[in-house]
């Protein structure tokens, strides 16, 4: 201690030589000392192009478009808006975009119902000139039918006399001898009733019927829709166990066979050796 | 029963057996000795056995995989809840008074007293009710009108507060609590009613009361209404139909069998009238109201719940018969509201009921004397109530619409209008108005 000190005592280095060895010392060091401040602030809002200037777009035409007391027929919008300024009364509703449509033909009406609500505003439509809304809560509310009744087109169609719609096989000969049974025509009517027939034949052991319907060119066959879903009838398509959400069990057990084929497939890969191939 | 398993009950799951069948200590007072032999020993594997070993316990099957391995393989129900057959399949089932546990026979000690507290003071309640009553309606010496009525309004908060106390008695009881849980609640007794009235409140009676208010019944039918009744409906025996769901014209062609639970004791005379308040009138352009079904004097209590509309007697109680719902085709859906009035003994019109049975109305006089009110068609519930002092209790609701059984419904019920159809009426549009200064540009 008393060395060290004394050591010290005897080498006091002059101030020059220690400003020499700092910048000596600088060029050495990993990060540079916050000496001076750079002054510089990175952006945390956009300053060019179209960022803060136009503010002066197109007006959007927003407002009322019917006045109080004016008449409008079904379909007429009444008011548009951003948001929900006003609400849809009695004989109105409200579009996509919260504008609000009459609903009825009337009169248009803008109103309060403290009842309903403390603070909404409300538009409606009155039937009659003299109407006023809100309607008092206990009454009947007022409604208009709007419609007209017409006879019904008669919709029986003419039968024939052969019309064998019972699709149960009927004797146990029938039930047996499964595609032995040629397809047969089980709904014959007359063309001019439906332009349909139906077949029925055996497949797969099991009753199919087909609608045929009389096509461009004077063709028998299934409508292409129908065409199209027999994929999903065909045996494949219902061996396939129907998808359940919840069932966990099934999952579970589709999980370890997936992780099991993984693994015999990583096995087949690697030639049947163990462990991972080395590197070059 | 009794749930007999602190330590059980910390297991996340007791659906596996060998969960059920850890040998485990309970928090006895003392040690359990270990020569003490099994109560019943397991009987030895016979032949069968193989067979018995998925047969399922309908009073201990408690997950939903077991209750459907139950349904499904035995044809049987589960019975009770879950929760019982839960508790059945956990605990050892010691009688309350014999489980070893201080702090919880300290317990039963407190609920016990505090019973025998709440008893007495409904004994002492009804005696002081029972002097009150034995002056009778009648002045008393030096009493006035004020006094009389002053001790009439007194006997009716004391018959009050001793419905209230004999629900206290009973509610903390774990027993009744259970009994309740597992459907085999007494209705004669106020604590059961008390509970299934709280249990219709929490759940069901909100989802009705939203029913008639979204669907209007409240007010378009009635102005308002604060059901005290629950109500249900079920159609072809089995078919019971949610509060306001849509039913099929082919089921609701034969009258529905009605399931009215009133929560208050005492029997009771009732009208039911099932409304519809959507029946179109091409001439007004508006709807019409029509009774599909209106019967008085129906006697319900809350243990005599089911009424079937069509055992009715047609003589005493049925004024309008059930006419089935058909709704034509095009139109909007149609409501028919069903409403349960009750017939009041005090309140009820006495021009209308004979003195020697109070509360039974007249089917006859009503008729006779007010056909424009009893009638089916405009038929208007507001003045039916008010001419006959009826006061709603109970509300539910059904809707109709047109479907493929409508026709033939309405053809068997010798209904005309079958091959009718509805269609918009077309409304003008509004002519285009050009604005007077607009130029082509």
């Amino acid at each position: 201690m008393a060395l060290h000190s004394l050591h010290r005592a005897h080498q006091v280095p002059s101030v020059a030589a220690l400003s020499a060895l700092e910048s000596a010392l600088a060029s050495f060091r990993i990060s540079t000392q916050p000496s001076t401040p750079s002054g510089r602030r990175n952006a945390s809002h956009q300053a060019q192009g179209r960022a803060n200037g136009p503010k002066d777009t197109a007006g959007k035409r927003l407002g009322a478009k019917k006045a109080d007391g004016q008449y409008v027929v079904p379909g007429n919008i009444l008011f548009k808006q951003r948001g929900t300024l006003w609400f849809p009364g009695d004989g109105c509703f409200m579009g996509r975009d919260h504008t609000i449509h009459a609903q009825v033909p009337g009169y248009v009406k803008f109103y309060t119902d403290p009842v309903q609500h403390p603070k909404r505003k409300f538009i409606g439509v009155v039937f009659e000139r003299g109407n006023s809304l809100p309607q008092p809560h206990n009454a009947v509310r007022r409604r208009k039918l709007g419609m007209l009744a017409y006879q019904m087109p008669s919709t029986v169609a003419e039968q024939t006399a052969g019309d064998l719609t019972d699709l149960t096989p009927s004797s146990p000969a029938e039930q047996s001898s499964g595609a032995a049974i040629p397809a047969t025509i089980v709904r014959d009517q007359p063309q001019e009733a439906r332009q349909t027939k139906t077949i029925r034949t055996r497949r797969d052991g099991r009753w199919v019927e087909t609608t045929l319907t009389l096509r461009p060119g004077h063709q028998w066959r299934q409508a292409n829709w129908e065409i199209g879903r027999a994929a999903e009838r065909s045996k494949a398509a219902r061996s396939v166990r129907p998808f359940k959400p919840g069932d966990r069990f099934a999952a579970w057990r589709k999980r370890n066979a997936r992780i099991a084929r993984n693994a015999e497939l990583r096995t087949m890969k690697r030639g049947g050796k163990k462990g991972g191939k080395a590197k070059k | 029963m009794s749930l007999n398993r602190p330590l059980g009950q910390c297991f996340r799951s007791t659906r596996h057996d060998r969960i059920l069948h850890l040998p485990y200590r309970t928090l006895a007072t003392t040690t359990e000795s270990p020569s003490t032999p099994e109560a019943t020993p397991p009987p030895p594997p016979d032949a069968t056995s193989a067979e018995k070993a998925h047969r399922y316990n309908p009073n201990l099957v408690h997950t939903s995989r077991t209750e459907k391995k139950l349904i499904a393989t035995q044809n049987q129900y589960p019975i009770g809840s879950r929760r019982r057959r839960a508790a059945l399949a956990t605990s050892t089932n010691i009688p309350f008074s014999q489980l070893p546990y201080q702090c919880f026979q300290e317990a039963r000690k407190v609920l016990l007293e505090d019973r025998a507290e709440k008893v007495r003071e409904v004994e002492m309640m009804r005696e002081r009710i029972a002097k009150l009553e034995a002056k009778g309606s009648r002045l008393g010496e030096g009493e006035g009108e004020v006094e009389r009525r002053k001790r009439e309004h007194q006997i009716r908060s004391m018959r009050k507060r001793l419905e209230d106390w004999k629900i206290l008695a009973d509610i903390n009881d774990p027993l009744v609590k259970k009994r309740f849980e597992d459907g085999m609640g007494d209705m004669t007794k106020p604590i059961y009613r008390h509970l299934s009235d709280l249990q219709w409140r929490t759940y069901k009676r909100l989802v009705l009361m939203q029913r008639i208010t979204q669907m209007n019944v409240v007010p378009d039918v009635l102005q308002s209404i604060d059901p005290t009744y629950s109500t249900s409906i079920r159609f072809a025996d089995s078919h019971k139909v949610p509060h306001g769901e849509f039913v099929h014209s082919l089921l609701s062609e034969k009258p529905p069998v009605l399931t009215i639970q009133p929560y208050n004791a005492g029997d009771r005379l009732v009208t039911i009238a099932i409304v519809n308040p959507d029946v179109p009138n091409v001439e007004r352009d508006a709807f019409d109201y029509r009774c599909h079904f209106l019967a008085c004097n129906v006697k319900i209590s809350p243990t005599d719940t089911t009424v079937d509309l069509s055992a009715l007697d047609p003589e005493t109680q049925v004024l309008q018969s059930w006419l089935p719902p058909h709704v034509q085709k095009g139109l909007p859906y149609q409501r028919h509201a069903l409403f349960v009035l009750e017939q009041n003994p005090e309140t009820l019109n006495k021009t209308y009921s004979s003195p020697s049975s109070p509360g039974t109305l007249n089917l006859t006089d009503m008729k006779s004397r007010k056909p424009e009110v009893t009638q089916r068609e405009k038929f208007v519930l507001r003045s039916f109530m008010d001419k006959f002092s009826l006061q709603p209790r109970g509300v539910d609701l059904f809707r109709a619409k047109w479907d493929d059984g409508t026709a033939e419904v309405m053809e068997r019920a010798g209904l005309a209008g079958g091959d009718v159809e509805f269609r918009r009426k077309r409304v003008e549009p509004l002519p285009y108005q050009r604005l007077k200064g607009e130029r082509f540009r």
